[in-house]
């Protein structure tokens, strides 16, 4: 076992258990009043989101790396289909469907 | 969560579009982990103990990439401090009489799709029953742990002459991510997105991907405490 791993792996479970149990047990009302802290927690969710969008997808833009062409339409895919669906789950389903397509059709 | 069915089947009917969504990407998680010279026991421990998918393939692209343990930790958490909505938003669309006696366990399994099925089940008028939330919750995670292990086990190789497969497995983290953000995105929070990916931009190409990815978070939470 990588107990570098296990530790992260311990801190990132015990946090993610603490941060869905324990507002549900406190039921606290400050935590969707639209206060200066819901309006700091409402925001990391699209903040990281949108870090690690850009972080994951850098790399595939890279000059040199691949072609632009599957990575384009695969974005593309997870636009149309969640515009469509309004699904997480069938949206990322597809850009990497349509992603791996393009790869397939470039031979 | 109909009045029909038991709770706890209803529950677990309610969770079948997300257990076959969550299948191929735990899957690709298993494939990603040992593809990055991590064991399946191993791959399966991130899933059984983390269980949130981006965060654990952002651990598995910080780890292999040097991080340090408590810098690994700091971002997988700041990534999901956004859950910490979740529950009082359930309870209070769930109403003030409620029950949330066995909320220390189901509620661990109160992830961004189970979260939304969930709202919108109560949103369509069905009674909250802590049963179908169990249901509910168990049929995703156990979609998410068996993904995992399967992926884990047919190994890293699994796709060597599969480039296509392989290339599309590749994308589903950006993918994911970028459906997320679809998800949540609202004309409040777009100055928080764009500023996060801007930061996230500069601070990659002027220091390291990993100041890139906490930086970029910084900015763009303190850019939510902005009132507009």
């Amino acid at each position: 076992m990588n107990w570098e791993l296990l530790a992260v792996a311990l801190m990132a479970g015990a946090a993610n258990w603490a941060f869905r149990v324990l507002p549900t047990l406190a039921r606290s009302d400050r935590l969707t009043s639209g206060g200066w802290l819901e309006r700091f927690l409402a925001a990391t969710g699209p903040a990281a989101i949108s870090t690690l969008f850009v972080a994951s997808i850098q790399p595939l833009v890279a000059p040199g790396i691949g072609p632009l062409l599957p990575v384009v339409a695969g974005t593309l895919a997870v636009l149309a289909v969640f515009a469509v669906s309004r699904s997480v789950v069938a949206a990322t389903l597809a850009g990497a469907v349509v992603h791996g397509l393009f790869v397939w059709l470039a031979g | 969560m109909t009045a029909t069915r038991p709770p706890f089947l209803a529950g677990l009917t309610a969770s079948l579009p997300i257990a076959l969504g969550y299948f191929p990407i735990a899957f690709s998680f298993g494939v990603a982990a040992t593809r990055a010279g991590f064991s399946a026991v191993e791959a399966f421990a991130l899933s059984l103990i983390i269980y949130a998918g981006a965060s654990q393939f952002l651990a598995l692209a910080l780890l292999t990439s040097g991080a340090p343990v408590l810098v690994s930790a700091f971002t997988l958490i700041a990534m999901n401090l956004r859950h910490v909505i979740y529950g009082p938003a359930l309870m209070k669309a769930a109403g003030k009489e409620a029950s949330r006696r066995y909320a220390w366990v189901w509620a661990f399994g109160l992830t961004d799709e189970v979260f939304g099925q969930a709202l919108g089940s109560l949103a369509r008028g069905q009674r909250f029953s802590e049963a179908a939330m169990f249901g509910l919750g168990l049929g995703a995670y156990g979609s998410w742990l068996t993904g995992t292990a399967i992926g884990a086990v047919a190994g890293g190789g699994a796709l060597d002459g599969w480039p296509a497969v392989s290339a599309g497995l590749g994308f589903m983290l950006p993918a994911l991510f970028l459906a997320l953000l679809l998800s949540i995105l609202t004309r409040r929070q777009l100055p928080v997105i764009v500023i996060a990916a801007s930061a996230t931009v500069l601070g990659t190409l002027a220091i390291s991907a990993t100041s890139g990815i906490l930086l970029g978070m910084l900015a763009g939470a303190l850019a939510g405490l902005v009132k507009r």
